[in-house]
């Protein structure tokens, strides 16, 4: 490494730093302008905290936030149950060969699965609500939760799950006492995962929860369909601290579990 | 009886791995099973291609292609932007790795839509961008930046771009360094190292990067509903249109195995492409 010419040592940095200004610029405008006493324009009138306060105060939102609430946290447990069981109580020629099937998810694009979804409710006619929803987030879920959970699981030392075993322990002890605390890293990031594709999401939602059933996705999109407000401004950027947080959050206990198992 | 149920109860293990498969093939092979199966039926059983026959017409097959360009034009795109920078944090950014890392991911884990209404923000009628050119007195007239198909283009490359870098870095991070000591001991200038090691080494990553980035942007709902104004239909929002607005199953149906082949091809066609360029590679290098 000793001599990387201008490219190495100037454009390359600066490249760099224009893409994470073009990754930023957007977000730190938005997050000045929702303090932006004005109601229609850009122009700046003045300090106000008044879009968090009625953003704060509006019923619709905390509805929404609280289907998006329960349909992400029903999506994470029903996925990280069923994908655990699959890998561990399969055969492994069995599940080697049934992986195939949960690699479609990411070939298929989501309006297709969802418009997929939504004629298969129709067909055999069960009425749209957030069960269906929470559905169909799932099984977008374990596209990706079953590759990573079965990857773990792969990778661990077969040896453990055989002493176990010898020594005496049925298998739902081994799977308890062995397993499951071998694999909660690969556990903890799926679920985080799961659960942030599930409060993103919005296609799934839009076609198939029905009419009464809307997620806070679908709430935002409906307010910026309506044109620009200021509310959505304040939201989007309570929104933005709080996905840093849960992030930090991740990363510190990763990080710390990692150590422990160090 | 009491033999049964001892086979039973033998037989719970293997069940218990089963709610998984069920749900992957009743919510996902199923539906995309019933599209095809809506595509082919007229009522009362009866197969008919009509449904594809009612799709012949020129302005169906323009939406597919300027879809298709859109996605690949982004793919590239966002390519080109993600690499030199997957290759600074896997190779240059040293003690800075974790900071830049979590910087470049964290837009991944805000709200999509959040991300959209920022450029919306900007974009718009009477935007920042509309607002600061017309101050400066570049233009008179503000600009409809925000229902054209570049914003569509710029949005989903803005959006997509995490996840390009991230296989681009995984690939990228896996290269041992002592390969480009070699190649540089043995006389290579550092873009012949580029060009000779490093960048076929993460071509899996490449190829990954581009598949993640190409199929949903294909498909893409949200950003050309919100930013396309509606005149400019792309695949996503016309089989929205079809179901949602037009209430016609049959044809939407239809129109959605259509271009989902018109993908299938593309990707088998850039696969081809590419085994050619590597097979091309090997036969100069004898």
């Amino acid at each position: 490494m000793t001599s990387r010419g201008i490219w190495g040592r100037y454009l390359l940095p600066l490249f760099v730093a224009k893409l994470y200004l073009f990754l930023y610029v957007p977000l730190i405008i938005l997050i000045v302008f929702s303090f932006n006493d004005n109601r229609l324009g850009f122009d700046w009138v003045g300090f106000t905290t008044r879009w968090y306060v009625s953003a704060w105060k509006n019923q619709e939102m905390w509805r929404s936030l609280h289907t998006s609430l329960v349909v992400a946290c029903s999506s994470v447990v029903l996925c990280l149950s069923m994908s655990t069981l699959f890998v561990f109580y399969g055969t492994r020629s069995f599940v080697r060969r049934a992986m195939a099937l949960f690699y479609g998810n990411l070939a298929i694009p989501e309006i297709v699965l969802a418009v997929g979804l939504m004629s298969l409710f129709y067909f055999f006619s069960i009425p749209l609500s957030i069960s269906t929803l929470i559905a169909a987030h799932t099984v977008l879920g374990l596209g990706y939760v079953v590759p990573i959970v079965h990857d773990r699981y792969v990778e661990l030392d077969n040896r453990f799950v055989e002493a176990s075993m010898d020594l005496g322990a049925t298998q739902w002890q081994t799977f308890r006492r062995v397993v499951l605390p071998l694999l909660f890293p690969a556990l903890l990031t799926s679920a985080l995962l799961v659960f942030i594709i599930s409060f993103d999401d919005f296609v799934l939602s839009f076609f198939c929860s029905g009419g009464s059933t809307v997620t806070l996705p679908m709430f935002i999109f409906a307010k910026i369909r309506s044109g620009s407000s200021p509310l959505v401004s304040a939201l989007s950027t309570m929104l933005l601290l709080l996905s840093s947080i849960v992030v930090l959050l991740f990363l510190a206990l990763q990080s710390r579990k990692w150590g422990q198992l160090r | 009886m009491k033999r049964l149920a001892n086979n039973f109860l033998q037989e719970i293990p293997f069940l218990c791995s089963m709610p998984a498969i069920a749900w992957q093939i009743f919510f996902m092979v199923a539906p995309v099973g019933i599209i095809f199966y809506f595509s082919l039926m007229r009522p009362g059983f009866i197969v008919t291609l009509d449904h594809y026959r009612g799709l012949l017409h020129t302005s169906y097959f323009l939406i597919i292609f300027r879809s298709l360009l859109l996605a690949t034009l982004m793919a590239f795109t966002a390519f080109f932007l993600a690499y030199p920078v997957a290759y600074f944090i896997a190779m240059r950014a040293k003690k800075y790795k974790t900071v830049l890392l979590f910087f470049l991911t964290l837009p991944f884990w805000v709200n999509f839509l959040v991300q959209i209404y920022a450029w919306y923000f900007l974009l718009e009628r009477n935007g920042l961008i509309n607002k600061l050119l017309l101050t400066i007195g570049i233009i008179q007239e503000p600009l409809m930046l925000s229902s054209s198909l570049f914003a569509i283009f710029l949005v989903m490359v803005y959006c997509y771009l995490p996840f390009m870098i991230m296989p681009l870095y995984n690939m990228l991070e896996k290269i041992d360094p002592r390969l480009l000591e070699a190649s540089s001991d043995l006389g290579a200038t550092p873009w012949q190292t580029f060009y000779r090691v490093t960048f076929p080494l993460s071509l899996p990553g490449v190829k990954t990067g581009l598949l993640l980035v190409m199929i949903p942007a294909f498909g893409e709902f949200v950003i050309p509903s919100l930013l396309g104004g509606g005149k400019n239909m792309l695949v996503g929002t016309l089989i929205s249109y079809f179901f949602l607005v037009a209430r016609n199953n049959a044809s939407g149906a239809a129109f959605t195995c259509l271009s989902a082949l018109a993908l299938l091809l593309t990707v088998i066609l850039f696969y081809a492409v590419s085994r050619l360029w590597v097979v091309s590679k090997i036969v100069e290098r004898k």
